[in-house]
């Protein structure tokens, strides 16, 4: 029955590994953008809230609601080209919510834009805005790991058949709340090294403050990491039981590439106590590139059977991939041109 | 169909999808041109050094970042989100085909971005020169985007070459990707004036202000020139049948491309207002309409594309609900609901009909159409009864191709036209429709007088004459049934007599004022040109009245304009007629005997036209009938008949539909009646049998006529289509032989029919209505009865022409055929339903029982003796013939 509900899937253009390749690449940078706005605004908040102060890492907020909009685009693109029939579906099960999405992601980077702008003027009304943009972050946030845990279950999709106006969540998932937490923490955790990078390249700032604020960034990102170890294992054994052991054993690449991960982790938690900013900031990428690895590797677990993206057909298209791959090169480029303008001095 | 289904019964997932997209393609496109306006603007303040400007250009681009960049960015994501779940099975095949291209496209938009947030936050700290270069790549970036989107927009609506190569570059370089290109850069250029104009507005410096407003005037107004050219060559590329949705002005589209034509001439009108000098407060209104006014025209464009590509999401590939076209005969084969993964119910049984109509209903309707929304199913469909629905489900893409066809077998088809119309518009349902019971009448039988010198035969030309009775609306048969007689000296050689005699016709009592019952005399000058007499038909004749004489020693009465309606308010199609044939000169009584002039106002319009019957809930065309079926011609031919009708102008249909029943010419290049009205109904009825002619015509089993009554009606599987085939081949006869004149709607009416009785439509025989019949003889070869398993069709064996017509034919001798074997769809010997030897009265008078007259040995009804050979043709003389006694309703009574 469960076989009979799974849509059919289309064929590929090219093989599916270049589709997971750069789902895992450019998912990496949204999560760490994603991070920042989701665990800056919250940061924010307590900082507005609690110190009474307006941070000047806020000032970033709105701008990198932007680019992480934009980077999340590419890792949904090609979620939807190797898995989209388990993602329509799922998203269909939560559509009145999972729309929901796009006027509250409007009216929180609007709300962030208010922040920032009103934030000396009419800080009651920012402090406001930055609350209601904050939660409704945490509100996309759950959706997303609504849909994104839904969609791993076909065999709980039948829910869709007791109300198909769309209104339906992914409770009774057993993975849902450790997953959900474990992003929040995760975000929390980036955010306060966030803070730390952005004061590290700040000018204009005593020294004095500049080293107060990496400080305490990276103790905020140590002790969110330390509570993340604890969600991260939570996570781990509330995936179902021949996916957990995968971890433990039952695979021996999954199981050292985990132990990598949690290992690093471990010592992320020690260099950001010591103040180490360097060390933590690089091997920080390697370990979010090292959990979004293990979270492929547990969708691909999950599915497999249902529906192993290494089958899907493909009928070859080389010439867009070649398109693509030749334009991502000159907008690297241009990128790169476009910073190179901003850093030359003005010339009067 | 592979996904489930987001139930938006009131909003409607396309409601939800055009608001977002509209939103966005707003502001989309004064991203790209606004690109362009900022830095020309800048370019040109920074060279004229003027402050002013380049002030409004710094305040420009914020209001432009947070317009573009968080509205525009997010409702584009919106697009992409709303789409998927709406129209999952099109986003992927989108996503499938052209990953690449929208990956291509986040490269320009992520550049697009970030030359924004640089523009922008940078505007005063970088190097002015730098700086310029930065809001060219913004312009380009952008521009770019829309290259691709359009390439991806464009594809769905003209696939062109894709379609038979599956080639991405194709698909991408489309048939329209080149003028929709053009198109939307003007678009896009002028609504970077559009919003110029909204923050010129807010300038303080009253000189600035009115500076800023002839630029922005000038952006706004200069890309018209683009957009008008590039929209016709855009019209002119997209498919026929796409324009055709546009250019058709069908009842969804009207609006919206009202709405598109008024807000093009208010843009301009309103764009020429800002170079007059008018106060501040109302430039700053008149603005903000302009806004609004652009918004409605977006969403006037947009609209009228989308309703161009239906019913498709991706042209000639995939249905606007998500179904491949390829995949509709294997599911019109297995079953919609079978190869529907998402369907709770498998197949329809008799328990499930309403859940299993609310299922297709959900899967193949709510694409599109909405529960008391926009595009109302309910609405839509509230005109129509459940067989109506059933009818309107077959033709679905038959004639407009607008929607797309039903998928799915016959069960399931009636299910969804159950559920529409006893689930969602709560109307009776198909098997409520009572049986008409005819009030049983006597049949009364004159006398034979054994010495008599004459015999007199009597008949009906058609065996079945309908009337259009409502011509206040229009009209297309009027009251007039013609009759015939023969009279036959008797002796052992009979002669048929024409000299010296006359023939009397007298109508039954209850019958002679059929003024009071039917319109047709008060419109008869409009319809039919002539003034006459109320009783009067259209050749002379009254309802009593002597015969002509006519062809092979025939007399005939023409139009005698009896209508089943009698004068106590009851109703019987079966009038019957008193035949006197007298002495010419002396009046003598030479013979007599009855025959009914059998004709129907039971003509099934209201099955699918909306109304009641007319007449005592028994029979006629209601006004609301007549009315819903001029509305349909109306949208359908873009004809303002029900306009004429309710300025008191009604017409004849066949003033334009020739028709030789009624010997009208009718107009050059337009079809004729019959062709026109089995051509397009045809596309309605498909897969049916012989209740795809009593849809229409009066021979439903439970109606009040049941025209099909002679002994062909008690051949067990003998109906209508025995003779004159399935109704798609009765129709494709009769539009080949129109085809043959070039008439140019054939093609639309033909295209989607399948014949049934052969092979191809090669195979099918032109036919001209009326003067070119089935062939008796095509069964009855050698004048042989033959045996009904073993019996060839009698479609495609059509008689040569109206000479050859069974009513228009004689023996060897100068004897018609019906003059012995009775009326045509009532040969004796029939059953009639109101008194069952209604129409055997000749052969009962003369022989005794119904049967063909002479039969078993009753030559001597004319020769006076039994005869040996087998005179008037082949194969005549047979004893086992069956036949059949009298009636117990049935009498004899002497008529003197």
């Amino acid at each position: 029955m469960i076989s009979q509900i799974i849509p059919s899937a289309e064929a590929l253009p090219v093989n599916w590994w270049w589709f997971q390749v750069l789902l895992i690449v450019t998912f990496l940078l949204h999560i760490i953008l994603m991070n920042f706005i989701l665990g800056g605004s919250l940061l924010s908040l307590w900082d507005a809230f609690r110190k009474r102060t307006f941070k000047q890492d806020s000032m970033t907020i709105p701008t990198l609601i932007a680019l992480t909009i934009n980077l999340g685009v590419p890792p949904l693109l090609f979620l939807q080209v190797i898995y989209g029939n388990f993602f329509y579906t799922s998203s269909i099960i939560m559509a009145s919510l999972w729309i929901l999405i796009i006027p509250i992601l409007i009216l929180a980077y609007y709300g962030a834009y208010i922040y920032v702008f009103k934030n000396k003027k009419t800080p009651v009304f920012a402090k406001t805005t930055l609350t209601i943009t904050a939660v409704f972050l945490l509100f996309i946030a759950f959706m997303l790991v609504n849909n994104n845990t839904l969609m791993l279950r076909p065999e709980r999709w039948e829910m869709y058949f007791a109300n198909q106006s769309g209104w339906q969540l992914n409770f009774g998932e057993p993975t849902l709340w450790p997953r959900f937490l474990h992003f929040l923490t995760g975000a929390i955790a980036v955010a306060g090294l966030g803070k730390a990078i952005y004061y590290h390249f700040k000018k204009k700032i005593p020294d004095k403050d500049k080293n107060a604020e990496k400080t305490r960034g990276l103790k905020i990102f140590g002790f969110a990491t330390m509570i993340q170890v604890v969600i991260g294992i939570w996570f781990w054994l509330s995936l179902p039981e021949n996916i957990w052991k995968m971890f433990m054993g039952g695979d021996l690449f999954a199981t050292i590439w985990l132990m990598l991960g949690i290992a690093i982790a471990l010592f992320l938690i020690y260099s950001s106590t010591q103040g180490k900013f360097k060390t933590t900031t690089f091997l920080l990428v390697f370990l979010l590139l090292n959990m979004i690895i293990n979270r492929e590797m547990v969708r691909y677990a999950y599915l497999k059977d249902a529906g192993d993206p290494a089958n899907l057909n493909v009928s070859p298209e080389y010439g867009s991939l070649a398109m693509f791959l030749v334009v991502f090169l000159i907008g690297l480029g241009a990128l790169y041109y476009m910073i190179k303008l901003i850093i030359k001095p003005k010339q009067t | 169909m592979n996904y489930p289904i987001w139930e938006l019964p009131t909003i409607g997932g396309g409601t939800l999808i055009a608001i977002i997209a509209v939103l966005h393609v707003f502001i989309a496109h004064l991203a790209v041109g606004g690109g362009l306006f900022l830095v020309l603007t800048e370019m040109r303040a920074r060279k004229n050094n003027d402050q002013g400007l380049l002030g409004y250009v710094k305040s420009h681009t914020q209001f432009f970042l947070l317009l573009t960049m968080v509205f525009g960015g997010i409702t584009g994501v919106g697009i992409w989100f709303i789409i998927s779940l709406v129209q999952p099975a099109g986003t992927s095949f989108l996503i499938h085909n052209f990953v690449f291209a929208w990956a291509t496209e986040w490269v320009f938009f992520i550049g697009e971005i970030v030359a924004l947030l640089i523009y922008h936050y940078k505007f005063d700290s970088m190097d002015p020169k730098n700086h310029v270069v930065i809001g060219w790549f913004y312009f380009i970036f952008a521009w770019l985007s829309l290259f691709i989107i359009n390439g991806i927009i464009d594809f769905m609506l003209t696939p062109g070459q894709w379609a038979e190569t599956q080639n991405f570059w194709q698909g991408f370089f489309n048939p329209s990707f080149l003028p929709s290109l053009i198109f939307r850069t003007g678009i896009a250029l002028s609504f970077a004036g559009l919003f110029g104009l909204v923050t010129a507005s807010f300038r303080k410096d009253k000189k600035l202000r009115s500076r800023l407003y002839k630029l922005d005037t000038k952006w706004l107004l200069v890309p018209f020139v683009l957009i008008i050219l590039s929209a016709f060559w855009y019209l002119a590329i997209i498919p026929e049948d796409a324009s055709a949705n546009i250019m058709k002005f069908n009842p969804e589209v009207k609006p919206f491309i009202h709405l598109l034509i008024t807000a093009t001439i208010l843009i301009f009108l309103g764009g020429l207002l800002f170079l007059a000098r008018i106060p501040k407060g109302f430039q700053r209104i008149l603005v903000f309409v302009m806004v609004i006014i652009g918004l409605g025209w977006m969403a006037g464009f947009e609209y009228t594309r989308e309703i161009a590509r239906k019913p498709y999401v991706v042209y000639g590939y995939m249905y606007s609900h998500g179904v491949v076209a390829d995949s509709a005969e294997k599911i019109n084969k297995e079953g919609f609901l079978k190869t529907a993964k998402w369907s709770q119910f498998k197949e329809v049984n008799n328990e499930n009909v309403m859940q299993t109509g609310k299922e297709l209903a959900d899967m193949q309707c709510m694409a599109c159409h909405t529960l008391g929304g926009h595009n109302d199913l309910v609405s839509r469909t509230n005109h129509l009864t459940e067989r109506g629905m059933e009818a309107k489900l077959s033709g679905l893409g038959h004639i407009s191709e607008y929607m797309p066809p039903f998928l799915g077998t016959d069960k399931e088809k009636k299910a969804l036209a159950a559920y529409l119309v006893r689930g969602l518009n709560n109307k009776e349902g198909a098997s409520q429709s009572s049986e008409f019971n005819a009030e049983k009448e006597k049949t009364v039988i004159p006398e034979f007088n054994e010495d008599s010198d004459y015999v007199l035969m009597a008949w009906n030309d058609l065996g079945m004459h309908c009337i259009s009775d409502n011509s206040d609306y229009f009209s297309f048969l009027p009251p007039a049934n013609t009759l015939w007689a023969q009279l036959i000296k008797r002796g052992p050689k009979p002669t048929v007599v024409s000299e010296g005699v006359k023939i009397k016709y007298e109508v039954e009592e209850g019958y002679k004022n059929p003024g009071e019952h039917v319109n047709f005399w008060k419109n008869a000058k409009k319809t039919y040109g002539v003034d006459l007499k109320e009783g009067i038909g259209l050749a002379g004749k009254g309802l009593t009245g002597e015969m002509n004489q006519n062809t092979h020693n025939t007399f005939i009465a023409k139009f005698i304009p009896v209508t089943p309606y009698k004068d106590d308010g009851s109703y019987n199609p079966y009038p019957q007629f008193k035949i006197i044939a007298m002495d010419k000169n002396t009046g003598e009584k030479l013979a007599s005997t009855k025959v009914v002039a059998p004709n129907s106002t039971e003509m099934g319009c209201k099955n699918c036209h909306r109304g009641d019957w007319r007449v005592n809930d028994i029979s006629g065309m209601a006004d609301l009938t007549a009315e819903n079926i001029l509305k349909v011609h109306d949208r359908i031919e873009g004809t303002e008949l029900e306009r004429q009708a309710e300025n008191d102008n009604p017409v004849l249909c066949q003033q334009c539909h020739g028709d030789p029943a009624i010997g009208v010419k009718g107009k050059e290049n337009i079809l004729n009646f019959s062709t026109a009205i089995h051509g397009f109904h045809a596309n309605y009825l498909t897969g049916m049998d012989g209740d795809a002619c009593n849809m229409c015509h009066p021979n439903d089993p439970s109606g009040n006529t049941r025209c099909l009554r002679g002994r062909h009606s008690r051949l067990g599987p003998l109906d209508c289509t025995t003779c004159h085939g399935k109704i798609e081949d009765h129709a494709l006869a009769l539009l080949k032989h129109e085809e043959q004149y070039g008439k140019k709607r054939v093609a639309k009416l033909k295209n989607k029919l399948v014949p049934r009785s052969v092979k191809s439509y090669k195979d099918i025989k032109p036919r001209q209505p009326w003067l070119q019949q089935p062939d008796c003889k095509s069964c009855h070869t050698n004048f042989d009865i033959r045996n009904i398993k073993k019996a060839p069709l009698g479609f495609n064996r059509w008689v040569s022409g109206s000479s050859a017509l069974y009513r228009n034919r004689t023996d060897t001798h100068g004897v018609m055929c019906a003059a012995c074997h009775g009326s045509p769809h009532a040969v004796y010997f029939g059953k009639n339903m109101y008194s069952e030897d209604r129409d055997n009265i000749q052969p009962l008078q003369y022989m005794g029982f119904a049967g063909t007259i002479g039969v078993k040995g009753n030559c001597k009804v004319c020769h006076t003796k039994e005869m040996k050979v087998n005179g008037h043709h082949r194969n005549m003389i047979k004893k086992d013939v069956i036949v059949k006694q009298p009636g117990p309703n049935t009498v004899f009574k002497s008529e003197d």
